[in-house]
């Protein structure tokens, strides 16, 4: 039979091996990474979504400022 | 029905905002709208909430200014394509109890379903749902299960490995007719043929968004022309 790794590699098959509920707690916790950073609520925009409004404004940050800055680059 | 079943059932998305399916009774509707009102949500973008865009198959799209989920976004929608109505999705629904509050998740079948659209990030996602489902469940299989996978896996070697171990019924070949390549075991011709059913159901998403959109540009010409002095 055909293993996960071989269709999606380790780190892929790992996440498939979770259960449902396990794999919900994971989530959790990069959630509580993601708002430690301060990452916001307020979604990308989809352009490929039918849905997608150029005029529907956005929240921004409560702050005023972006919340995740990048403080250095990588030339490429 | 979003990014949050997607988790639960296997694959990894990261998605901020809360799809809701419902049933769009007016009583459904005030429920809603009571819901929406305690988390301070307000509509930001066209169709405006009202019953008869959602039914014919428009999103309406919400962001909540409480305090507890600021700047959450929230979509409701009633009708996708290719998806059953919601009283058969209710019906075959997911429930998960976490921590102590009941989430109802669309059922995997019909998450799929609702995941064939014109986006590029729906189509690695359905793969990775089936795959998992696949994996979890092909030691011991219902016959929903193996017609599930037959109608919807997308990972050509694992479709070769359910063929050598399931007979394929002559309906599912009616249904799927890539699976009459099966035979050959070419891995190769089944990635191809893949490609060319996603880019049909790419394109039949496309075609039916035609009249919907034209519909959203005519609510958003209206909307900026009364925003102007």
């Amino acid at each position: 039979m055909i293993t996960p790794e071989e269709i999606v590699g380790e780190e892929w098959a790992s996440w498939y091996r979770l259960s449902p509920q396990e794999r919900w707690r994971e989530s959790e916790k990069l959630w509580q990474v993601y708002f430690y950073l301060g990452g916001s609520l307020d979604t990308q925009p989809d352009t490929q979504s039918p849905f997608f409004d150029p005029e529907a404004s956005s929240a921004g940050a409560a702050h005023g400022r972006s919340g995740v800055r990048i403080l250095r680059r990588s030339r490429v | 029905m979003g990014g949050q079943a997607c988790v639960f059932y296997g694959a990894a998305e990261f998605s901020r905002d809360t799809d809701l399916a419902m049933f769009a009774s007016s009583d459904n509707l005030a429920r809603l709208s009571k819901s929406l009102k305690d988390l301070q949500a307000e509509v930001i973008a066209v169709p405006p909430f009202e019953a008869r865009y959602l039914r014919k198959g428009h999103a309406v799209h919400f962001r909540c200014n409480h305090a507890e989920a600021l700047g959450m976004r929230v979509d409701v929608m009633t009708k996708m394509r290719g998806v059953a109505s919601f009283p058969k999705l209710w019906t075959r629904r997911t429930t998960l109890e976490i921590d102590g509050s009941t989430i109802e998740l669309m059922g995997l079948p019909d998450l799929v379903r609702a995941k064939k659209t014109q986006r590029d990030k729906d189509w690695p996602m359905i793969r990775r749902l089936v795959e998992v489902n696949y994996f979890a469940n092909r030691e011991t299989p219902t016959k929903d299960q193996i017609r599930f996978w037959f109608l919807e896996l997308r990972t050509p070697q694992l479709l070769i490995e359910l063929a050598g171990q399931h007979r394929i019924s002559g309906q599912l070949f009616q249904q799927r007719p890539l699976l009459k390549a099966l035979k050959l075991e070419d891995e190769s011709l089944l990635a191809k043929l893949l490609i060319e059913e996603e880019e049909k159901e790419r394109q039949a998403d496309r075609h039916y968004w035609i009249p919907l959109k034209k519909e959203l540009e005519t609510l958003r010409h209206a909307r900026i022309s009364q925003t102007k002095p």
